[in-house]
């Protein structure tokens, strides 16, 4: 471009036509190296994203050395089928309790059958007589009043007690795609320096194993990793986030809606808008002090849901759901309403003099025309916040979550696990199997919030459309 | 006056079965006040009406009577207060958190601004449209139903059709949008969701509707249909409003109050009314100098 330019006052101030021409092309290449600096940005935050999936991955996932004590094709065939066609999975609920049976010892066959019965109407290792003494007993067993025993369940017991299976080494899931010898050499060596007595090469077998499977999420903890399972942990996980957003979403929107609609600015106002914000970035660990002093010490009698019975309480101390709850819920809150607060007073505020001259109440008005507009901000916050508490671990710890525990959480007065601190100990041990499960378990974690996301965005898609 | 036939089943309801505060005014100005009141002055009386926004005097002393089923309106440049007077009119001014009136405003003769009247209520009686279209973001149909739902409406289904049909045929909107009732009010031009905002303010049977600076928003022809609508609902509805517009306010108004900016001895900027008398006689033969000026366009 070349324009004769006519004379302009102040002209000597600016470049001349060919200095511009000169700083253009260098704020051009500023503005190129600005745009592939975000770029680079942007690339290390996925790398860091893809790291971590591949780290979770290739622990979920690769190949084991297992020994056998008994090999399942012998029993297989031992029941008279054919273990070229029926694997040890397949037969008959029967045949394994048959199994079971044989080859159990009474003592634990009587302590399994406490646990969990196998059949509804016949016992199998007590007599009835005992049976329903210890029943009628103050303290009854689980198994007098529990659902009995499923295939998959019995068929985990007949793996862990018949079969037992045992797994010597694990591999991760690339090297065993690429160097599968190698992980045999390993084995050969590791048994060479001395590092397996109790079992003999010959009998070592490699498969693939898939520790993130069906059986794992639907089996209850274990003191043995290959038959470990996070059932109560998720279940626990899933009663957790329940009492979280039965105490954090009501109060944190009733919280936010006061403080946006009908808080005046004034002293108190704003000093209460100043902790909330500050409690946002308190940490966890805080919380979980709190929770601890508070809800399992001074609140006892109800989180223990003492109050609650005439005689022996739900819990005998308050590590209970609720307990953990409501500390994940105080944890949460501040978010929680921070983010309303926003999605409330995005809001326009000629919806609200709308509402009000047309001789509506506040509450009228809020309730009609605020909340349905709001509601999409106001569940994406929540979201957010409630993925965060599924993840804490640190409060969990404090407020007493139990470490080893098989019985599944059933109600906000039962012992639990969760997740995240379920992760947290089986990485703390140093053999490689809980090293394994605890990568499956953080699978099942993601997963956990992913499915929770995607209904809170389907609910958040629903109401939006709505307000339309 | 058509006022006699306005007491029929929908709006014979008096005021203090439909807000949920307290009910301490006369009652409602649809029904037998109304009647009675054919020979009384005005519909709304400032009596030396002051606001304060915290310290700043905003409008001094504002003494004015709007006429019964007249359209009034309140002129002068900006800053002068005349949005604030109106907004004090429904103690839409109350939601102002530093907002403060003294002085009195009568309605029928009460004072809207004493110790337990509901501001809820006078809104109900007294309505307002806004400068900018503001419907709600639900149906067409909703938008109007929403204020009678809240107000206590009893009819049938079928009577809140009537009822939505009524107040869309009234803001001359109901031909334009009978077939899309179950459209989103946004899907509407910028001059028919204005109008919609009429019929919404109409259907929770008002007797005043203030009117903010109405078609500032809207081009020449919407603002036409408009100003045509405010002739036909004088009828049936006292009207206030507030315009930068001063050959809108010469077309439709009966009476005009001009209102001015006066720099008082501390420096503040306070508005003041300066004249009001019928439109007419404001824009021939004001009696005052600064009227003159400004609706011969020498400031403002």
């Amino acid at each position: 471009m070349s324009v004769e330019a006519p004379e302009r006052p102040r002209r000597e101030l600016f470049p001349t036509d060919e200095e511009y021409r000169d700083h253009l092309g260098s704020r051009r290449r500023k503005a190129v190296g600005f745009k592939f600096f975000c770029l680079g940005m942007l690339s290390i935050a996925v790398l860091a994203l893809a790291t971590l999936l591949y780290t979770i991955v290739n622990d979920s996932f690769g190949l084991v050395a297992v020994v056998n004590e008994n090999d399942p094709g012998a029993i297989v065939a031992g029941l008279g089928h054919d273990p070229e066609v029926t694997g040890l999975q397949e037969v008959t609920y029967e045949e394994l309790v048959g199994l079971l049976e044989a080859n159990v010892s009474s003592g634990v066959g009587r302590r399994l059958e406490r646990e969990q019965r196998f059949y509804e109407d016949r016992l199998v290792f007590e007599d009835e007589a005992t049976w329903a003494e210890i029943c009628a007993s103050d303290d009854p067993p689980t198994g007098c009043n529990a659902a009995p025993r499923d295939h998959n369940n019995v068929y985990a017991l007949v793996q862990e007690r018949v079969v037992v299976t045992d797994v010597i080494a694990s591999y991760q899931l690339v090297p065993s795609i690429f160097s599968p010898d190698r992980f045999e050499a390993e084995v050969a060596e590791g048994f060479e320096a001395g590092r397996f007595p109790d079992h003999d090469l010959d009998r070592v077998t490699y498969e693939w194993r898939a520790w993130f499977n069906p059986t794992f999420v639907t089996t209850p903890q274990n003191a043995t990793p290959e038959v470990a399972g996070i059932r109560t942990a998720v279940l626990g996980s899933l009663w957790l986030v329940v009492v979280t957003v039965l105490f954090a979403v009501p109060v944190g929107v009733g919280a936010a809606i006061y403080l946006v609609e009908y808080a005046r600015p004034n002293r108190f106002n704003d000093f209460v808008q100043t902790n909330i914000n500050n409690l946002a970035g308190v940490p966890s660990i805080i919380y979980g002090m709190l929770g601890l002093a508070i809800f399992v010490r001074v609140l006892e009698p109800l989180t223990s849901g003492a109050i609650f019975t005439d005689g022996v309480p739900p819990s005998d101390n308050g590590r209970t759901v609720i307990a953990a709850g409501l500390t994940l819920g105080l944890l949460t809150l501040p978010v929680v309403i921070i983010s309303s607060q926003e999605a409330l007073k995005a809001v326009p505020d000629s919806l609200r003099h709308a509402g009000l001259a047309l001789g509506a109440t506040r509450w009228q008005t809020v309730r009609s025309q605020i909340l349905p507009v709001a509601l999409p901000g106001i569940l994406t916050g929540t979201i957010l916040a409630i993925a965060r508490a599924i993840g804490e671990t640190a409060p969990l710890i404090l407020v007493g979550a139990s470490g080893f525990i098989t019985a599944d959480p059933t109600g906000p007065f039962s012992k639990f696990t969760a997740l995240p601190i379920q992760i947290f100990q089986w990485t703390a041990r140093p053999q490689e199997e809980f090293h394994n499960i605890a990568a499956a378990a953080s699978i099942a974690l993601l997963l956990l919030l992913l499915t929770l996301n995607a209904v809170a965005v389907i609910l958040r898609n629903r109401y939006s459309r709505r307000a339309e | 006056m058509t006022n006699d036939t306005s007491t029929g089943s929908t709006t014979g309801k008096t005021a203090d079965e439909s807000a949920d505060g307290r009910m301490t005014m006369e009652s409602g100005p649809r029904t037998e006040s109304r009647i009675q009141a054919d020979d009384a002055p005005g519909v709304i009386e400032t009596k030396e009406m002051s606001v304060y926004y915290g310290d700043f005097l905003a409008v001094s002393r504002v003494s004015l009577d709007f006429g019964r089923n007249q359209i009034s309106a309140l002129i002068g440049p900006s800053g002068c207060g005349k949005t604030t007077v109106l907004r004090s009119l429904n103690r839409m001014n109350d939601l102002v958190a530093t907002a403060r009136t003294e002085g009195e405003v009568h309605y029928h003769g009460q004072n809207i601004y004493a110790d337990g009247v509901d501001p809820v209520e006078v809104r109900r009686t007294i309505g307002m449209v806004f400068q900018k279209p503001n419907p709600f973001p639900k149906s067409i149909f909703d938008n109007i139903s929403w204020g009678a739902k809240i107000n206590g409406f009893r009819g049938s289904k079928s009577e809140m059709e009537d009822l939505v049909q009524q107040a869309l045929e009234a803001a001359a909107l109901w031909d334009e949008v009978k077939d899309k009732l179950a459209d989103s009010g946004y899907s509407l031009s910028g001059g028919q969701q204005q109008r919609l905002c009429i019929a919404r303010a109409i259907a929770t049977q008002p007797d005043v509707i203030l009117m903010d600076e109405p078609c500032s928003a809207l081009d020449p022809i919407a603002t036409l249909r408009i100003e045509e609508l405010m002739l036909e609902l004088k009828e049936n509805y006292s009207m206030i409003i507030v315009t930068h517009n001063m050959q809108q306010a010469a077309r439709v108004s009966d009476k005009t109050a001009f209102f001015n900016v006066k720099l008082n001895e501390s420096g503040m900027r306070t508005g003041r009314l300066v004249e009001y008398s019928p439109t007419e006689q404001l824009f021939t033969s004001p009696t005052e100098k600064d009227t003159e000026d400004y609706i011969t366009g020498r400031f403002g």
